[in-house]
């Protein structure tokens, strides 16, 4: 029911009333009626089911507000965080990043400590956020 | 009566007097340990040893769950009468504990269970209580700042220093024969390897190549372990209905069968159902789910290889190892290396950790703890 109810949320958020009403109307409202039926209580069904929906409303309040801030920090981000079903996109498919740093087999364990610790206060570092 | 503290004076002439310093015991210095943890969904390794030299004094696989005994247990069925047990321990009670594990998809989940769970990891490693602990303590690739903080609460109290590093980095420098490091033609792993740890909450894939691994050279896929555990869990229910088979069960029967590549069947597999024996044929369940993990890894890997630099590459593709729980899935390896062969990477040759699949983490999070400059630790306050 709090899948339905979601998903009904996101609709509305997305401009698709017409969608989110058939849903309402349709599997929200079976699934309502399951809970209820199936309850000793009908106050008590009427008031759980209140608390559940109250909730998940507030949850997609707060992850489209959430997605409303990250999606434009994301975007810059997402060719290099999904991963390709292929070789990268260029021509040959190939990158040329340079491998960066002194000799590797000169580096002690200490020194590949500082470049994390480095990598972790650059402003774009998800832990640094 | 005589008192039982008071000391008898000594009868040698030159012993010194109670009033004088040098009569006083010297005060024992604090031991000082270090920790390299792995902190996994499933099981988490840990591996201790004092500060100073390389002897490793404890060395052990512990299931990453924790047991609160349930109100009411009859005195005696419980060693100690004990009110929280861990481990296996835990699992071998789970009929009279409510079980709780701590990590999910490779973090904090449960802060509670996670510091009681902590708590258990240093009196493993530290029986006596006493000594300093300073910790390293493997974090999934890419972990984020709320993941890392929720460790740090966890080890709050109870190490004094920390150091958060990325597991599959870690698993490199497990991984590395450090006897072998300037020998001709031992390719450090560390130099140039491309990692796929698959634990129970996520598989990470990462390239080292000589520096630590930036965010681009690491992805972390929350499918690992416990999601084919789920995917063989739904399809044995659809094959065979209400046969009550719990998660647990099911994770026991995918470590002795799973596979991946083309089906094999019969796969035939004794379960006890309802107190009677049966016989189910889960070849196709098993592979279909098993076969998801390489459907979900592969893209991430092709993606890791493609970003590695062209003088590189070639050594890169015959250094490309499988560690974690998920390297015990058969098949695995060969798997992956005939898609990179059939998809025209050049040689490719991917490579199973061995045996030590689940200590690599954690013996180099020791290793880190050796190396680590004072600088470089977190003081973990409270």
């Amino acid at each position: 029911m709090g899948r339905i109810y979601r998903r009904i949320c996101f609709l509305r958020f997305d401009g698709q009333s017409g969608e989110a009403s058939r849903l309402e109307f349709s599997e929200l409202k079976e699934a309502v009626d399951a809970a209820k039926s199936a309850s000793e209580s009908t106050d008590e069904a009427e008031s759980i089911l209140r608390r559940l929906l109250e909730e998940e409303g507030e949850r997609v309040s707060e992850a489209v507000a959430i997605a409303e801030v990250l999606i434009p920090m994301l975007a810059d981000r997402i060719p290099a965080a999904i991963p390709a079903r292929g070789p990268a996109s260029s021509p040959l498919g190939v990158s040329h990043r340079p491998r960066i740093g002194p000799d590797p087999s000169e580096r002690s364990i200490a020194d590949f400590i500082d470049d994390m610790l480095v990598q972790e206060r650059q402003p774009e570092h998800p832990i640094s956020r | 009566m005589t008192p039982a503290t008071l000391e008898k004076p000594s009868a040698a002439p030159l012993a010194p007097s109670l009033s004088s310093p040098m009569s006083r015991p010297p005060i024992p210095r604090q031991t000082s340990l270090l920790v390299g943890l792995d902190l996994g969904t499933n099981k988490s390794c840990v591996l201790a040893g004092p500060a100073g030299n390389s002897d490793i004094t404890v060395s052990k696989v512990v299931p990453s769950v924790v047991g609160y005994v349930k109100d009411g247990i009859v005195d005696g069925i419980i060693t100690g009468n004990a009110k929280i047990l861990f481990g296996e321990e835990a699992l071998s009670q789970m009929l009279h504990v409510e079980l709780a594990t701590p990590l999910a998809e490779g973090v904090i989940a449960h802060p509670e269970s996670a510091r009681d769970f902590m708590q258990h990891i240093r009196q493993l490693a530290d029986p006596t209580g006493r000594a300093e602990i300073r910790a390293v303590v493997g974090v999934p690739a890419n972990a984020g700042e709320p993941a890392r903080e929720a460790i740090r609460r966890s080890a709050s109290g109870i190490f004094s220093h920390i150091l958060l590093i990325p597991e599959p980095f870690l698993a490199a420098l497990g991984y590395r024969d450090d006897g072998r490091v300037k020998q001709a033609g031992y390719v450090d792993p560390v130099v140039n390897s491309l990692f796929i740890d698959i634990g129970g909450g996520t598989s990470d894939l990462c390239l080292v190549q000589g520096y630590f691994p930036t965010r681009d050279d690491q992805i972390s896929i929350p499918f690992a372990g416990d999601a084919i555990d789920e995917l063989i869990f739904d399809g044995l229910n659809r094959t065979y209905p209400n046969n009550g088979l719990s998660l647990i069960t099911i994770r026991d029967i995918k470590e002795a069968h799973a596979y991946v590549g083309p089906s094999r069947k019969p796969l035939e597999v004794k379960v006890v159902i309802g107190g009677k024996s049966r016989t189910l044929d889960l070849g196709d369940v098993i592979g279909n789910a098993c076969n998801t993990l390489i459907d979900k890894i592969y893209p991430a890997l092709t993606t890791l290889i493609a970003s590695a630099s062209s003088d590189s590459v070639v050594t890169l593709l015959q250094n490309i190892i499988i560690t974690g729980g998920g390297s015990q899935i058969r098949g695995i390896d060969t798997v992956l290396q005939k898609k990179l062969s059939d998809d025209g990477f050049e040689t490719p040759k991917v490579r199973l950790a061995g045996q030590d699949f689940q200590r690599y983490v954690a013996i180099g999070a020791l290793k880190a703890a050796r190396a680590a400059r004072d600088n470089q630790w977190q003081v973990l306050l409270g």
